[in-house]
């Protein structure tokens, strides 16, 4: 397996195309998206992808980008991803006017579904570990959260699936169809890979990724690199 | 073959180096204990300053000993325990268990003493339980080079970072009859850890299970590798969980105790069973170390006590267990069999008419039906005992029995047969046996 070599600087989060690239080259599915540098080239990309789409402003050191209006979701026409393209880049250099602005990202907006999160950590002392959990207040308010330590096969990644205690919304509640559980163990499978050919990352979080019926899509993801 | 630690487990020759006349000192208790537990070979005293110590010869000095030592438990000054490993060394010994407390635990300066030990030792060609430790006790072999006095034998092997932790189990196990295969206290570990053990323990025919309590693991690599190869059950109280909990660990034993989660995690990845009190830790030891892999998980309980029979079911609900009806056929040879008030379901109820032989013939007839049987006595049941078989599947609870139950328990566990005092400490433990999946649902 070869995978792109990381830029090596101190610590810092990957810029959101970096890290999607990253991850699409392991055959992770992120969710389809360009960088557009213009607004022309946003509207040509939300013409290309199909709306609706969400814009986000990559912006290296731009942390909170919803803080600052970096971030816009149901664009629903080619001409109003180019509309948010000027009024986003204007808004972000206001709050901060020395800041680069390397562009929009013009990324599809992903069908409604159950939103899990698969992260990786590096602990000092027990190295890279795995974490799945159900996205919203099931990890903010119950920590309803699962750990595994790479290696990782794939039975023991749908049995950490199965672990939360939120499993129930994974496997048909209430009249929902299941979702699919060999795709999110793929996931979990290939992050702990990640983990291990690439020390320099110190924790991804693939937050949320988006399951389905069929497969899943990582909508939004952050990748922490040490230098 | 023998393995590395067999001169701690089972040496040919004993040196209590620190030796004492003074009946309050551990360099007296230890003596006594190792003698009184019915040690088989030599045991010889030093103490520079005595002649002779409970009836036996004492050498002045770890030279003096006779050759064929192999194993010295040491309870001197700190300050002085290097040098004695270096003699121990020179006159051939090969293992030392050191009591002594004033190393890593108690600062910088005890730190230092502690690698210079570790030095020493390695250096000497000795391997080192503790210090700061409450020493070995393995009834196989009659050695108690610890305390409290207890020789009962039985198939748990104990590993505990705290004395009194390992100890209170070995405690509650001696007591009840069922005893232990062997008894490790860690202290501060500085060369011999629980992965050694749990290797040892392995291999150590006695051991069926092994239980210990840990405040961290040592060498995360060689733990992993080593309770991979295990085929033995092990489970384990891990504390320091929560912040406070972490601090008050590192300064007890200088442990690392990191992440909990991840320890569940790593635990979990390794089939070790992680137990959250103490309690839990001997009960899930008893039924690992006792009971049969169960092949489903239908269980039928049988009380003659209402109350205990719900309790019961509602733990087994709750573990995921599968509260099996009774096949029509076996209902109706029941109701042949017994009073009719008894109430013929799961749980089955044989109420206050529940005699042995009542209990003898329902489990009898009952037993090709279910995966498990849960047999909980909730009366003073005489020869409750002829009613279990040692090896089935069968969990036995006795509550409310009194002397009899005391004495019925005695019975059972002198066969092997391990007895809990509650319903939901029985089901709790016998779901242990369904963890990991191993069991389809």
């Amino acid at each position: 397996m070869t995978s792109p070599s990381l830029p090596t600087d101190p610590s810092r989060w990957l810029s959101e195309p970096d890290a999607l690239r990253l991850l699409s080259t392991y055959n992770l599915p992120v969710i389809a998206h360009r960088l557009a540098t213009s607004s022309q080239e946003a509207a040509r990309a939300a013409q290309d992808m199909g709306c609706p789409v969400a814009a986000k402003v990559v912006a290296p050191g731009l942390i909170h980008k919803s803080d600052v209006g970096g971030v816009r979701l149901d664009i629903l026409t080619p001409d109003e991803a180019a509309a948010a393209f000027a009024a986003m880049c204007d808004r972000v250099r206001m709050q901060d006017p020395a800041g680069a602005i390397h562009g929009i990202l013009i990324a599809k907006m992903a069908a409604p579904g159950t939103e899990v999160i698969v992260g990786m950590v590096r602990d000092p002392q027990f190295g890279p570990a795995v974490m799945f959990g159900l996205g919203g207040i099931f990890v903010e308010l119950y920590k309803d959260v699962v750990f595994r330590l790479p290696p990782l096969s794939m039975a023991e990644a749908r049995a950490m699936l199965m672990e939360v205690k939120a499993a129930p919304l994974l496997t048909g509640y209430r009249g929902q169809p299941p979702r699919d559980l060999d795709a999110l163990a793929t996931c979990a499978c290939i992050v702990a890979r990640i983990a291990e050919e690439h020390p320099e990352i110190h924790q991804i979080d693939l937050n949320p990724i988006i399951a389905y019926e069929r497969g899943c899509v990582i909508v939004d993801a952050k990748i922490l690199v040490h230098g | 073959m023998s393995h590395p630690l067999e001169s701690i487990f089972r040496p040919k020759s004993v040196a209590v180096v620190g030796a004492s006349n003074a009946p309050e000192k551990y360099g007296y208790i230890i003596l006594k204990n190792i003698l009184e537990a019915g040690f088989q070979g030599p045991v010889y005293p030093v103490n520079p300053k005595a002649t002779d110590i409970l009836g036996r010869p004492c050498s002045r000095s770890i030279a003096d000993l006779p050759a064929g030592v192999d194993l010295a438990v040491i309870i001197i000054p700190a300050k002085a325990v290097p040098q004695a490993v270096a003699e121990a060394g020179q006159r051939g010994i090969r293992a030392a268990i050191i009591i002594s407390g004033g190393f890593a635990e108690s600062g910088n300066e005890g730190a230092a003493l502690q690698r210079e030990l570790v030095e020493v030792a390695r250096r000497s060609g000795v391997r080192l339980v503790g210090p700061n430790c409450q020493g070995v006790n393995n009834p196989y072999h009659g050695l108690c080079a610890s305390w409290p006095l207890l020789t009962q034998r039985g198939e748990i092997a104990v590993i505990s970072q705290s004395g009194t932790v390992g100890a209170a189990l070995m405690d509650w196990a001696s007591q009840e009859r069922l005893g232990c295969a062997a008894f490790v206290s860690l202290g501060n570990r500085s060369d011999i850890d629980e992965t050694d053990l749990i290797d040892y323990f392995a291999q150590d025919a006695p051991t069926r299970a092994i239980a210990a309590y840990i405040e961290g693991v040592k060498d995360l690599d060689r733990f992993r590798r080593v309770v991979t190869d295990c085929k033995k059950p092990i489970v384990v109280l891990k504390s320091g969980r929560t912040a406070e909990g972490r601090r008050a660990a590192e300064s007890h034993t200088r442990s690392l105790a990191g992440r909990d989660e991840l320890y569940t995690a790593l635990f979990r990845q390794l089939r070790v069973h992680r137990a959250d009190t103490l309690e839990d830790l001997y009960d899930a030891a008893k039924v690992l170390a006792y009971l049969p892999k169960p092949v489903g998980r239908r269980i039928l309980t049988i009380t003659s006590s209402g109350g205990s029979g719900i309790l019961a079911t509602d733990w087994a609900e709750w573990s995921g267990l599968t509260i099996a009806p009774l096949p029509g056929p076996v209902a109706g040879q029941l109701r042949g069999l017994l009073p009719a008030h008894c109430i013929i379901a799961n749980p089955l109820d044989l109420t206050g008419d529940g005699t042995a032989t009542l209990y003898r013939r329902v489990v009898e007839i009952t037993a090709p039906h279910v995966d498990y049987q849960v047999i909980i006595f909730g009366d003073p049941i005489l020869n409750a005992a002829e009613v279990v078989t040692p090896g089935a599947p069968q969990l036995v609870i006795f509550l409310g029995g009194a002397d009899v139950e005391r004495q019925e328990r005695e019975r059972m566990h002198l066969k092997k047969v391990p007895v809990f005092p509650t319903p939901e400490r029985g089901i709790r433990a016998l779901a242990r046996l369904f963890a990991f999946n191993e069991v389809a649902t």
